[in-house]
């Protein structure tokens, strides 16, 4: 009998450490905005042109600064209101599981602004990329997280691995012209997959995160 | 059986409203008083009096702050609350051994 209720107190004790540790904020306002900026911005990018190496890094790297701002405004006004600190452990957990893969992307990101490069599909290569590397990022993120991150980081890094993939199995000539729009567009891919993926989870955290908090 | 273990254990923290506390608090170097008070689903008086019992047992530090010109309230393990949980949790294994010898 006894043996049984130290069992129980042990794992009772075991699921509480996991919970401190676990992150706390809403998730689904920073997804949702997120995911309209990425949306906009692709749109914005296509709009305006931004197809070739250096254009398109640049601008995306910008992009990934107004997100990344955009989150930390968010999660800090949420901390403001809950009479909590901004940076927690937790939170600390997540920088730092998230920095490699987007240090990652970045090197890339710099890579194809100094080459410059023209060529429309590895212009798409590097969508391809940022993807994966992007659910790499929320796979690890996903472990001082809800359960359903990893799905998310998992679901960019299958659609990164698998358009390259397809990218691999269709090579293309040098000179081949970029497929009629919207298909040979990266800028309309990466809002589709960036903007598009983010405001889907978003509306899903919307109908399922409980209120002030997501665990 | 042995039931030597069970009357050891600390009967400040053997408290069903105390126990989750310090569990919580023994995962993170510091947590806010809101943020126990949301994870445990505990009323404001409820926490605060266990967080005053253990405060007293000189297990958990309480430290009031001003930010964003609102107060702050957020709670530690002391030392020596580190050091009677783990004990505690010493005890409810070898509770567990003890019953289990052949594992």
């Amino acid at each position: 009998m006894q043996e049984e209720w130290a069992s129980q107190n042990l794992v009772v004790i075991r699921t509480l450490m996991e919970r401190a540790a676990v992150y706390r904020r809403a998730l689904a306002p920073v997804m949702g905005l997120v995911g309209l900026t990425g949306i906009a911005a692709g749109v914005f990018g296509t709009a305006r042109g931004f197809e070739t190496a250096r254009p398109f890094a640049a601008y995306w790297a910008a992009i990934a600064m107004v997100c990344m701002v955009e989150a930390f405004l968010l999660i800090r006004r949420q901390a403001i209101r809950e009479v909590e600190p901004f940076w927690t452990p937790p939170t600390r957990r997540i920088a730092q599981a998230v920095a490699p893969a987007f240090f990652a992307g970045l090197v890339m990101g710099v890579l194809y602004f100094v080459e410059d490069t023209q060529r429309w599909d590895l212009v798409m290569l590097l969508v391809l990329i940022w993807m994966a590397l992007y659910g790499l990022a929320m796979h690890a993120a996903g472990f001082f997280m809800p359960r359903g991150f990893r799905f998310f980081g998992w679901g960019y890094l299958v659609a990164g691995l698998g358009g390259m993939a397809w990218w691999v199995a269709n090579p293309v000539p040098d000179a081949a012209v970029a497929p009629a729009f919207p298909w040979g567009s990266a800028n309309v891919w990466m809002g589709i997959l960036f903007g598009g993926g983010h405001a889907v989870y978003g509306l899903y955290l919307h109908f399922t995160e409980k209120s002030g908090q997501v665990v | 059986m042995n039931t030597k273990p069970f009357f050891q254990l600390d009967r400040v923290i053997h408290e069903k409203g105390r126990l989750p506390i310090v569990s919580l608090l023994a995962a993170a170097p510091e947590l806010a008083f809101t943020e126990m008070r949301d994870t445990l689903k505990m009323t404001d008086g409820n926490l605060s009096m266990h967080i005053k019992t253990l405060q007293e047992a000189g297990f958990v530090s309480v430290t009031k702050s001003v930010r964003q010109r609102r107060p702050l309230t957020t709670c530690a393990l002391t030392a020596a609350g580190r050091k009677a949980f783990a004990a505690y949790i010493d005890l409810l294994e070898e509770i567990v051994r003890e019953a289990r010898p052949g594992k």
